[in-house]
């Protein structure tokens, strides 16, 4: 009895699959996936307001427990690296749904605002050429 | 006259073996070297770094017991009490003694287990000095490495884990308050992970309280006083270096026992000297028949 290239191939590729680690992300670059999503949703101009804050709305529920997550992820403690550096340099920014709610602001206007886009910042601007 | 010569040999031996005893422990009394061959190397692991409170010196003291320098000491301890009971009743054998040369022979006796006993205290305090200084030792290994643990934290690293800190620090302070306001306005109810994660935090919790609660896990402290685990190990060091010190007075103590049997043994020569040279009989006086004066009579007469 021959085992054939076919079959040996086959073999090879399953001892590969199998040893392969499995990609899993962390706390923190799921949370970072979701709130890039949520920005982006708050950003987005191809979808009515109605529609944007009921995906928000379960934007912040996933967020909350994400953030959650990551701030108790003990893993992370003195973990240098600069996805992590970043995430904690800033608090209001990183963990947007906690920072919101401690400074009474609803989630897109605690971030613009972080950002330095306030209303009054907006009104004051001037349209002009660059 | 057999008699006499008999006594005045029996009493030379003596003279002669006091005479030994006497340079035998002069000779031995400064040099203190014992002949402890067993050995204790305690290794100063992670796992002794870690232990909470008093279970540090408790897993010392432990490994002390189960090595063969232990066992050494325990067999020392026992022959230095035998010895010390033996030179009691030689004590009171020689207050009690009546006839002179059984107090002799019982002196003689008191002076070699004198110097037995000294010497098996030497070993006995080499043994625990070995104790100490490698207790010392070890002490001074854990908390090198504890501080090189410290050291290894860089300003900036201390500064990051620091802002880590504070972040859970402030998000611990704000939980109740978004819990209150998610819950309340939105629609879904709390998540899977929130209530899950409630749960299993009340039982962390009580795990945490039981563990600390637990005798065995107690903290350093010092006079009761709660002290952290560096504080402690210096505290241990100094302990041991005050045995290191005492040890080191006991051994002086010891010279002078040693010197003080060496001069028994040296006042014992010299009275049995005495007695010997006291038998023999030599005539002193200006009348004695071989004065070089009777003989002149030899020369001037023809």
């Amino acid at each position: 009895m021959t085992i054939s290239k076919y079959t040996l191939a086959g073999l090879a590729a399953a001892l590969l699959i199998g040893l392969a680690a499995p990609a899993s992300a962390g706390t923190l670059e799921n949370m970072e996936r979701e709130r890039a999503i949520m920005i982006e949703t708050m950003l987005s101009g191809d979808i009515g307001n109605n529609q944007r804050q009921g995906r928000l709305d379960i934007a912040r529920t996933r967020l909350l427990d994400l953030e959650r997550m990551v701030l108790r992820d003990k893993s992370l403690l003195g973990k240098n690296q600069p996805l992590v550096r970043a995430a904690f340099d800033n608090y209001d920014l990183t963990f947007v749904v906690h920072a919101s709610v401690e400074n009474n602001r609803s989630l897109a206007d605690h971030w613009l605002s972080e950002i330095g886009l306030s209303t009054q910042a907006i009104m004051n601007a001037r349209s002009g050429r660059r | 006259m057999t008699m006499t010569i008999t006594r005045t040999a029996d009493r030379q031996t003596r003279l002669l073996t006091a005479a030994v005893l006497a340079l035998a422990v002069l000779a031995a009394a400064p040099a203190g070297a014992a002949a402890a061959t067993e050995k204790w190397a305690p290794v100063a692991s992670e796992k002794l770094m870690r232990l909470p409170g008093d279970f540090l010196r408790k897993a010392v003291d432990n490994d002390f017991a189960r090595s063969g320098l232990a066992q050494e000491l325990v067999g020392l301890d026992e022959q230095v009490a035998l010895k010390r009971a033996t030179l009691a009743d030689l004590q009171r054998a020689i207050e009690r003694s009546g006839d002179a040369d059984i107090r002799l022979d019982l002196q003689h006796q008191f002076l070699s287990e004198k110097r037995n006993y000294i010497e098996l205290m030497r070993e006995h305090q080499e043994i625990r000095r070995r104790r100490a200084a490698t207790k010392v030792k070890l002490y001074e290994r854990l908390l090198a490495n504890m501080n090189r643990e410290r050291r290894a934290t860089t300003p900036g690293k201390a500064a990051f884990i620091a802002k880590q800190t504070a972040a859970r620090e402030r998000f611990e302070a704000s939980v109740s308050q978004v819990d209150a306001e998610i819950l309340a306005s939105a629609a879904a109810s709390q998540s899977r992970y929130a209530r899950e994660y409630a749960r299993n935090l009340t039982a962390v919790q009580e795990l945490a309280a039981a563990i600390n609660a637990h005798p065995m896990n107690a903290a350093p402290a010092i006079d009761g006083q709660p002290v952290t685990q560096g504080e402690y190990l210096r505290q241990l060091i100094a302990e041991n270096q005050g045995s290191l010190a005492i040890i080191s007075q006991e051994r002086a103590i010891l010279g002078h026992m040693a010197k003080l049997v060496s001069l028994d043994a040296l006042a014992l020569s010299e009275g049995i000297a005495g007695e010997v040279y006291a038998e023999i009989d030599i005539d002193d006086t200006d009348e004695a028949p071989n004065q070089v004066t009777s003989a002149v009579e030899f020369f001037t007469i023809r």
